[in-house]
């Protein structure tokens, strides 16, 4: 009988210690053969979601999947937790960086606390942060970051050329200054073209509740009362909680349409919602997170505040569904080209 | 014995207007109604009632009613459930796991069965072990989310459309309506007469596209009237959280019966987990049920361990949450609501004598009002507080007299052991 209860207290506690490393799983690579090799290690640390989200860090992911086939770094990948502490993101750098990967990369403003910490602790490993320049100032982080605005203008102004009713909506997953960019821009590029639209404003949670880009629910409620109230072309800059948005526009019928945002959701959206979508809002972090490993790899790695914009497609629209968006490109590609001409000055402020 | 067993009432008093409760009830609701048409044409927010905004209430609700649930067949029987979040985190991973592959109903069944299994982990470690029941609802919690983290990644990651933090799109669940009461109601609530467009559109969002799930949930808590207040099944598990021991001396069997209500209580939470990974929206997602479970938790408390009360709280919460996710212009007007609620509630606190409650509830009313007056429209961080706040305050203004069961919360261990 003892031995049994022994049994059951090893067996309980393996369980707990599976459940404890549930959010970190993780995948070494080994190169094989016939690939080009380098001598790089690459670790990554995903935001909330990881690999899989269909978004953010898939897009991510996407970068440095293609910088490992090109170049043979080796790579680990690690995956983060909701609701967790900047403890937990200061551990998960802390052993990439133990580990002897060089460079690493948080991916997401949520690792900038952590990451000025641990940067400090290791001089001579090389970070980068995506999102975020408030580590400008640290020697050995690269700061990662995009111009949404601007490519919020453009998808703005083309809500504004596809809806009939003069009203359109923006829902943004959390609150943040980050999201807020993509609302500045979005208004600015509707009202460039249709001064007198209106844009239905909704935040879907407010910090520290991050919830608001897990809600798919809550998108398609608040997508659904935006319809309701007039909008019909609808942007959805809410992570996993887009979804419910496209719900919500396919269910209202013809001349809806939702604009998404991040990657190509045109592309990796559900069939049966895939025709709705006019455009996607691209934000190339693939670009951002191959460049840097390039660099790296070449041995002059980037450093300070890299900002991807219009002019160097780091952000940019979809044109995959094509005949949907086909009306709409002249207009878009003209106040592209006075964005970067300098001729519009896009705030990203709200 | 058994009168031990019996509620205190809740009012003391002589009912209002010499009515039965039903009937007060009934009038209430009128009343309520007819404040709420009323600022609805002061206002022009026509969202207050419309089909819409009712709709998505009643979707909003369940999730928090069903998790609530849970937790009062728990808490009936004596063992607090704070692991009612953890349930629901693996009911949702269970019907976006099966949902995909199998159909959305056995999605549902797998949702109530990873619930139960929840539930049963709770009961071994209070029942039986008898750990604390926070300290084992907080385990469960950690435990929920851990279990399904680890198991997404080894079940979902390859699947089609999913990820570590997603499942695959399930093909939801039909959501039939009364045929031809759309169209009938529908030109009377776009009239926005007062009162009877208000009563078409409440009746045609109760009535058009209701998921089957939602009716089940429905069911669900009549069923749980009737089952613990009307059977001598129900008789002994509650006395088992009013007095173990005396009900142990009558030849009930104290252990089964938490068993039976714990795991009832997991299967309920779970199942609300399934509701929103089938109904609510097509997939699980990590995180989905953002603390739902613990509203559920508060919704049952609040609505004094009784099923109608947590209707009422779970519907005043989905409810308001629907309003500010809908529209930032309805939600200005809610502050108007509010005012009309709470003032209602001071008036019957006044006839009450409860005179510390009417005072407060009259300061927040006159709060809300100034607030109202000298404002356009809330600011966003604001709004979407609205539906804590709103709860907080009717429900702890007009529930005064909470009673949970006496023995919930406490470690039983049967005598002479």
């Amino acid at each position: 009988m003892r031995r049994v209860t022994k049994l059951v207290a090893v067996a309980a506690a393996a369980t707990f210690s599976l459940a404890a490393c549930g959010g970190g799983s993780d995948s070494d690579t080994v190169d094989s053969g016939d690939s080009p090799t380098s001598d790089i290690k690459v670790g990554l640390a995903y935001d909330v979601g990881g690999r899989g989200d269909q978004s953010f860090n898939d897009s991510a992911a996407a970068g440095l999947d293609k910088a490992k086939d090109e170049f043979g770094v080796e790579i680990k990948e690690l995956e983060a937790s909701n609701g967790e502490t900047d403890a937990a993101r200061e551990e998960r750098l802390r052993l990439l960086a133990d580990g002897g990967f060089n460079p690493v990369i948080g991916v997401g403003f949520a690792y900038a606390t952590s990451m000025g910490k641990v940067a400090e602790e290791f001089p001579d490993t090389q970070f980068a942060i995506i999102d975020d320049e408030t580590l400008a100032e640290t020697p050995n982080v690269t700061s990662l970051v995009f111009a949404e605005e601007q490519g919020s203008y453009l998808v703005g102004a083309i809500a504004a050329e596809a809806s009939k009713t003069g009203n359109v909506g923006y829902v943004g997953g959390v609150n943040t200054p980050l999201l807020q960019k993509f609302e500045a821009g979005f208004k600015q590029g509707a009202e460039a073209v249709n001064k007198d639209i209106e844009v239905q404003v909704k935040y879907l949670s407010q910090p520290p509740d991050f919830s608001g880009f897990a809600a798919p629910d809550k998108g398609e409620t608040t997508a659904q009362g935006m319809i309701d109230a007039g909008a019909d072309v609808i942007y959805a800059a809410a992570g996993g909680s887009g979804g419910g948005v496209f719900k919500a526009i396919k269910a209202a019928g013809a001349d809806h349409w939702a604009i998404g945002v991040d990657s190509d959701q045109y592309l990796t959206a559900e069939a049966d919602v895939k025709d709705i979508i006019l455009t996607s809002m691209l934000k190339r972090v693939d670009t951002a997170v191959y460049d840097f490993v390039k660099s790296s790899v070449d041995g002059e790695v980037l450093t300070g505040v890299q900002r991807f914009d219009l002019s160097d497609e780091g952000v940019a629209y979809s044109l995959s569904n094509e005949a949907a968006i086909e009306p709409f490109t002249a207009k878009a590609d003209e106040l592209k080209e006075q964005i970067i001409g300098g001729e519009i000055k896009v705030s990203d402020k709200p | 014995m058994s009168t031990t067993l019996e509620e205190t009432p809740l009012e003391k008093k002589a009912p209002l207007l010499g009515l039965s409760k039903p009937w007060r009830m009934a009038l209430y609701a009128f009343a309520g109604l007819v404040v709420l048409s009323l600022i609805r044409v002061i206002t022009g927010a026509n969202d207050l009632t419309s089909a819409g905004t009712v709709n998505a209430a009643v979707m909003l609700a369940v999730p928090i009613g069903l998790a609530g649930l849970g937790g009062l067949w728990s808490e009936r029987a004596g063992v607090v459930n704070i692991g009612l979040e953890g349930m629901m985190i693996l009911g949702s991973f269970g019907a976006g796991w099966i949902g995909w592959q199998h159909g959305a109903w056995a999605g549902v069944l797998m949702a109530i069965a990873f619930g139960v299994i929840g539930g049963l982990v709770h009961a071994v470690a209070t029942v039986t072990f008898g750990v604390d029941h926070v300290v084992s609802g907080v385990a469960i919690n950690i435990l929920g989310l851990g279990a399904t983290q680890y198991l997404a990644g080894e079940l979902l990651a390859d699947s089609p459309g999913g990820g570590e933090t997603q499942s695959p799109p399930n093909s939801g669940l039909p959501k039939p309506s009364i045929p031809g009461l759309s169209g009938l109601l529908e030109p009377l609530e776009s009239k926005h007469w007062f009162l009877l467009s208000d009563i078409a559109g409440i009746l045609r969002g109760l009535f058009t596209n209701v998921s089957l799930l939602t009716i089940v949930a429905i069911l669900l808590v009549v069923l749980t009237y009737v089952l613990l207040w009307q059977t001598p099944f129900g008789l002994r598990l509650r006395s088992v959280g009013e007095d173990p021991h005396a009900a142990e001396s009558l030849g009930v069997k104290v252990r089964l019966y938490k068993y039976y209500a714990v795991a009832v209580s997991g299967g309920l939470a779970g199942l609300a987990g399934g509701f929103l990974a089938i109904v609510a929206s097509n997939l699980y997602r990590e995180g989905q049920t953002g603390g739902r479970g613990y509203i559920g938790l508060a919704a049952m408390i609040f609505g004094n361990w009784r099923p109608g009360g947590l209707m009422m709280g779970a519907g005043l919460f989905g409810y308001t949450d629907a309003m500010q996710l809908r529209n930032a212009v309805a939600v200005h007007a809610l502050l108007l609501v509010v005012f009309a609620l709470l003032l209602g509630l001071t008036v019957l606190n006044l006839y009450r004598r409860r005179w510390i409650s009417a005072g407060v509830g009259l300061v927040f009313a006159v709060l809300s009002l100034i607030w109202y007056l000298n404002t356009d429209e809330l600011p966003g961080p604001i709004t979407t507080m609205t539906p804590y706040v709103t709860t907080l305050l009717v429900l702890s203004l007009a529930a005064q007299s909470l009673r949970m069961p006496k023995a919930s919360g406490q470690v039983y261990r049967p005598e002479g052991k």
